[in-house]
């Protein structure tokens, strides 16, 4: 389609496939070498990053933005349809592609510190190697199914990297958690795959195909339940991926794998990968105002309620991990409310200032040797750089301005703002439950902020409660006074928080003119698809063309602009969060935490409002202990008990047979014929001896004999 | 050799077990080194002309049979000597020849109690003819030869060298399919009367216009059914197969595992299909439900089990059940994803019961609560190995098991023969409820390497010595290994030679 593409676009599969080639090559050669694996990683992921940072320039600079799409024919599926090995290059898949490999450079550089000495340090450079691939596999996919295939791939190296301490059970527990969960909605993705394939039928020999499949919505090929249905159970599989509520429940136990994993699993190669497909597949939802409505709820009820719970953490990860489950809310509800620049725009800010924060946690956890804030205290003095650093992406993640969060944030509450223009609840709902959100996030990272950085270091009781044992025995021992992490961690603590600072400006208000953001995530299907329920709408309703309706039924906003009213009461937001907390908590810990002594608020929080336990108790323990042993008891009794009867009956009428009928009927008439009884029932005897070389002989014999008899006939 | 006229190459590979088993009978009975070698010669042998054959098939014709004999052969009741081989019927029979040298070089080191390596190295000779026939018979007489032939030597294998309850499992196994098999033949009689023809031959009959009435069709293709849906076996008619997994060795366990069951779904594909395509058609949506009913039921009966082996036993069911589904599609892409379904469960089962056998041989116990954990610390390799089989045996893509099963409910959301316009929310609502299948066979699998493979060892182990696996092991099962990637990654090596086959298939069914 792109008139003669640059070679490094031709070239993109190499950034999936090097990643692939280095796990294997890890996992061949890793123990020998002399960094056990890790420079294998390294090497490869420089090399993708390198690649991917020359694929975003050249699609952020062209012009023309179509896609460029090189494929051939993976297997043909039966019925002439035909399952493609492809690619699918544009700016989405640019903006993954650099995201996800310079979270993951990030990760190995600093893994290689802060993995130092563990037992299998090789497998877990393999792993993240694989982790990698899998997820830059499902973004170049050109279709949904090569997309499933990546997808799963990335569901099991979450698996196996949350259960990378697997000889806890716990962490066990957890990575069967996650994979179980994930799982589950994978029913809906893989149902969904297939439905929306199967209103392709007829259309095309590849009904998987991403670009023909959004073709075919836009034109009207696609019938309304194909797209409603579909895209309805696509999005479950997001909202398990992504953690919507209230499949979120496996995301925070996740905090059970190695920190530098929470950081990848929630920056860049899981927990995107729902938003992605989801604006993969935009035009395609943008059809049905069924779809819209259900994202946009979903991610409000979670960007909010999901917020909620950090508030009673004590363990930094878990508050991270929920925080993430917030920003997800908003990218969700973004794409609900026809935000599609804009909810993009929050993942790729999103992943720098988490993969930030993330690994800031990990940093402070390795020098207390405890997940929990009631632990720290006063770390500003002893870790300058992680001090900062976290600052940096505490702001970004509460939206203060000008950070990179402010910028995407505030684009998803202004696509609300827009989408309620058009009259849809959806809209004004994600514009103040955003900002009341927004509240809650800059007070729960306001809150850990104080309690970290400020007051005096508290240090870990000392019978060590704390979860993330690994770390200690791998590090061997207590340390006096917590001390600043070396260069391999602080580094890529500083290069993530200058991206934390300044990713955001290409989508903001100063990038007014071409190329920014918005014009390198869209393509001509983006830029010309109209809404149209919105059309609808506005003809019947007010009696004005869509044209007229101006370009909110255009899924394009148009370049970012200033707004100083959501300026001002986001400042307004940003104040008076970070003033409440510091009047709790701005002189160190508490006796008793207020965020504790909420009453039935704080009992309902701790309990995650009962969806863990509700699923454990009413999905888990049912299926696998009732629903298994009622299974297993049918196969055992009525089933094999009607395979026993029929074998009892036939047994007991062959002993009818024998004493009713041949005994006193037969051989009472017969008697003194050569075949007596006693002749017989001896060799029913021999017969019935259980020697199973004897019933084959028989049953051989049989079948000659009878094969004899046959031929003799005919 | 030309695959156009060497039909004398099928008839080699048939015969060669055949002659390798009376040739062992010549060897002495003390000598177990002797004839443990000569059986891996023989299964060697037979898998070097198979694999011959598999270079020398004419790719470019798969639709079409090749290696073809087709001789008179019981004149009196018109049976022929059919024999041929086309894109269906290579992969399967490619797994018949494969499976028993590995299995006879797994017995090199595993023989299963009491010995007896000459009876029971010939039996499997003698099994392997048979499974490998009936993957090659195009008369049904020869067929059904072939398919009975196939009962007796498993039935010793079980009987045999088979756990404590062997004696119940083999008269189970053998009373069951036997019974079955003859309402299939009455069935074959059937046909071979109403057709009009006076012909056994399977693509004769295949390609006559609609057989009998409606009603015939649907009477003789229930007796079909009863014939094929037990050796599958179908829910409900599973029940003997976890005792006989249970019960039969190790060996026994694959070969079962591995082809016997591919008889039955092969025997739908291949003849009641194409010959009763009308009584398929209303059969079709009873075969979709049962499928179904059993990828859950059977996933269930999973959770609840402590038996290793009778798991994974009971893990057949599950996957049987996709199979079936594909085929209760009743379209191409539907058998495509049966018979790819087929051969994966083939690979990823048979080396499932394979490390399950040599779980007993290191534990002498295949309860997982006994095992208790560790075997990733204990024994690391075997662990390896047994996560990653059961990670392709849960339907990870990119491993062979993800292909039948995606391919089964992709192909069931549209259904062939109209069923799509009377039934389309029944196979919408069976997709449904195959995916969510999935979810449970992730679960027990997952369940299942926790309790054995994670966690630190017991006290009961944590001293034991232990052997991780075993160069003989690893030479048994690298082929295995290696498919079960190779199948994950390059779908089109099963469903590229099986296309053009199966357009053929459904052309002859008016589909």
């Amino acid at each position: 389609m792109m008139t003669d593409p640059s070679l490094v676009v031709q070239a993109a599969w190499l950034v999936p496939a090097l990643p692939l080639l280095s796990a294997a090559l890890i996992a061949a050669f890793g123990r020998r070498l002399p960094w056990h694996g890790a420079e294998i990683g390294l090497l490869a992921i420089l090399a993708s990053l390198g690649l991917s940072a020359a694929i975003a320039w050249e699609t952020f600079t062209t012009v023309d933005p179509a896609p460029y799409e090189a494929a051939f024919a993976w297997s043909p599926l039966g019925g002439g349809f035909v399952l493609e090995l492809g690619m699918l290059v544009d700016g989405l898949t640019a903006m993954m592609f650099l995201l996800v490999t310079l979270v993951s450079t990030m990760v190995q550089v600093y893994s290689r510190e802060y993995m130092h000495g563990e037992a299998r340090f090789t497998y877990y450079y393999a792993m993240l190697s694989l982790f990698t691939f899998s997820m830059l596999f499902l973004v170049i996919s050109n279709n949904t199914l090569q997309a499933v295939v990546g997808w799963e791939l990335v569901g099991l190296c979450s698996f196996l990297l949350i259960g990378f301490y697997w000889e806890e059970k716990s962490n066990q527990d957890a990575a069967n958690k996650a994979f179980l969960t994930t799982k589950f909605g994978d029913v809906g993705l893989i149902v969904g795959v297939i439905v929306l394939s199967a209103g392709m039928f007829g259309l095309t020999d590849t009904p998987f195909n991403f670009l023909e499949t959004i073709d075919a919505a836009v034109a009207g090929q696609l019938s309304t339940s194909t797209i409603v249905l579909g895209m309805l159970l696509i999005f479950l599989g997001c909202v398990s991926k992504s953690g919507q509520m209230p499949l979120h429940v496996w995301l925070p136990d996740a905090m059970a794998g190695p920190t530098p994993v929470s950081a990848l699993i929630h920056a860049a190669t899981m927990v995107t990968a729902g938003v992605f497909l989801l604006a993969r597949l935009f035009p395609v939802l943008a059809q049905s105002a069924t779809v819209m409505a259900v994202i946009a709820v979903v991610g409000v009820i979670t960007l909010f309620f999901g917020g909620l719970l950090a508030l009673v953490q004590d363990d930094i990860k878990k508050i991270l991990a929920y925080s993430t489950i917030s920003q997800l809310g908003y990218m969700v509800a973004a794409i609900g409310v026809g935000g599609y620049t804009a909810s993009i725009f929050h993942l790729f800010t999103h992943g720098f200032f988490k993969a930030l924060l993330f690994l800031g946690a990990g940093s402070l956890i390795h020098a207390v040797h405890s997940n929990n804030i009631s632990a720290m205290g006063g770390m500003r003095r002893f870790m300058p750089h992680t001090f900062w650093t976290f600052t940096v992406g505490s702001l970004a993640l509460a939206g203060f301005p000008l950070t990179a969060g402010f910028f995407s944030k505030d684009e998803i509450l202004i696509a609300g703002d827009l989408w309620a223009l058009n009259g849809l609840a959806t809209g004004t709902a994600v514009y103040w439950v955003g900002l009341a959100a927004a509240f809650v996030t800059t007070f729960y990272m306001a809150r850990a902020w104080f309690l970290i950085f400020f007051g005096e270091h508290r240090g870990a009781p000392h019978d060590d409660t704390h979860d993330d044992g690994h770390d200690e025995v791998a590090h061997g021992g207590h340390h006096a006074e917590p001390h600043e992490s070396g260069r391999q961690i602080t580094v890529p603590l500083m290069i993530l928080a200058v991206l934390s600072l300044t990713a955001g400006l290409i989508g903001s208000p100063f990038a007014q003119e071409r190329p920014n953001f918005e014009s390198w995530t869209s393509t001509p299907v983006i830029e010309e698809t109209t809404y149209p329920f919105l059309a609808e709408f506005a003809t019947a309703g007010v009696g004005v063309s869509a044209a007229e309706k101006g370009p909110s039924a255009k899924i394009l906003h148009g370049p970012p602009s200033w707004h100083p009213d959501l300026l001002l009461i986001v400042l307004g937001v940003f104040g008076g969060a970070v003033g409440l907390a510091w009047r709790f908590y701005g002189r160190g810990l508490p006796e008793r935490d207020p965020m504790l002594q909420m009453g039935g608020l704080t009992r309902v929080l701790v309990n995650k409002y009962g969806f863990d336990d509700a699923g454990y108790r009413y999905v888990v323990v049912p299926v696998r202990d009732r629903m298994s042993a009622w299974a297993t008891r049918i196969s055992n009794d009525v089933i094999d008990g009607a395979v026993a009867g029929v074998g009892t009956a036939t047994k007991r009428m062959a002993q009818t047979t024998y004493t009713a009928v041949d005994q006193r009927i037969i051989d009472g008439g017969v008697n003194g014929a050569a075949f007596s009884a006693a002749w017989w029932s001896a060799r029913l005897r021999r017969i019935q001896s259980g020697d199973v070389q004897r019933y084959a002989g028989a049953l051989v014999a049989g079948v000659i004999l009878l094969v004899l008899a046959f031929v003799a006939v005919r | 050799m030309d695959p156009n006229t060497a039909g004398w190459v099928l008839i080699a590979a048939l015969a060669l077990p055949l002659v390798g088993a009376a040739l062992m009978l010549l060897l002495p009975k003390d000598d177990e080194v002797r004839i443990k070698r000569f059986a891996v010669l023989v299964t060697g042998v037979a898998f070097a002309l198979v694999a011959a054959m598999t270079a020398a098939f004419d790719y470019g014709r798969s639709g079409e049979l090749q290696f073809v004999t087709d001789v008179a052969w019981i004149d009196a009741i018109n049976a022929r000597f059919h024999l041929g081989i086309d894109g269906i019927s290579l992969p399967l029979f490619f797994l018949s020849y494969l499976l028993p040298l590995l299995s006879a070089i797994y017995t090199t080191k595993h023989l299963p109690e009491p010995g007896k390596p000459k009876a029971f190295l010939g039996l499997m000779l003698l099994l392997q003819t048979g499974m490998a026939g009936t993957f090659v018979a195009f008369d049904l007489i020869l067929f059904f030869i072939f398919f009975e032939l196939v009962l007796v030597p498993m039935f010793f294998m079980i009987g045999m060298w088979g756990g404590p309850r062997r004696d119940y499992a083999s008269v189970k196994f053998f009373l069951y399919t036997l019974f079955g098999s003859i309402f299939m033949l009455v069935s074959f009689l059937a046909v071979y009367f109403q057709s009009g023809l006076r012909s056994w031959d399977i693509v004769e009959l295949s390609n006559a216009s609609m057989i009998g009435s409606t009603t015939f069709q649907t009477w003789a293709f229930l007796g079909m059914f009863l014939g094929f849906a037990i050796k599958v076996p179908m829910w409900p008619f599973h029940t003997w197969l976890p005792d006989a997994h249970t019960e039969a060795p190790t060996v026994g366990s694959v070969l079962l595992a591995g082809v016997l069951l591919k008889i039955g779904t092969y025997g739908f594909i291949r003849i009641a299909l194409p010959i009763l395509p009308g009584g398929a058609e209303r059969f079709a949506p009873v075969i979709g439900v049962l499928a179904v009913i059993g990828i859950i039921y059977g996933s269930l009966c999973c959770l609840a089990q402590t038996d290793i082996k009778r798991l994974i036993a009971f893990s057949s069911v599950g996957h049987m059940g996709f199979v079936m589904l594909g085929i209760a599609a009743m379209n191409e892409a539907g058998i495509q994803a049966a018979l790819f379904g087929n051969i994966a469960h083939g690979v990823i089962t048979g080396m499932l019961f394979f490390l399950a056998g040599s779980l007993h041989e290191r534990y002498h116990t295949r309860d997982m609560h006994v095992i208790g954990g560790g075997m990733l610390m204990k024994i690391p390799r075997y662990g390896v190995l047994l996560t990653y089989v059961a990670v392709a045996s849960l339907g990870l893509p990119g491993l062979a098991g993800f292909w039948g099963e995606f391919g089964a409910m992709w192909a069931a959301i549209s259904p062939g023969f109209g069923l799509a316009d009377r039934y389309g929310g029944l196979y919408l609502a069976l997709v449904v409820f195959a995916a969510i299948g999935t979810v449970l066979t992730a679960g027990y699998f997952l369940w299942m390497l926790q309790r054995v493979n994670l966690g630190r060892p017991t006290e009961k182990w944590a001293g034991a010595e232990l052997d991780d696996v075993l160069r003989i092991e690893w030479v048994a099962w690298t082929p295995l290994l290696v498919l079960v990637l190779a199948l994950g990654v390059f779908p089109r090596l099963v469903f590229g030679v099986q296309d053009a086959a199966v357009s053929v298939l459904l052309r002859t069914m008016g589909g």
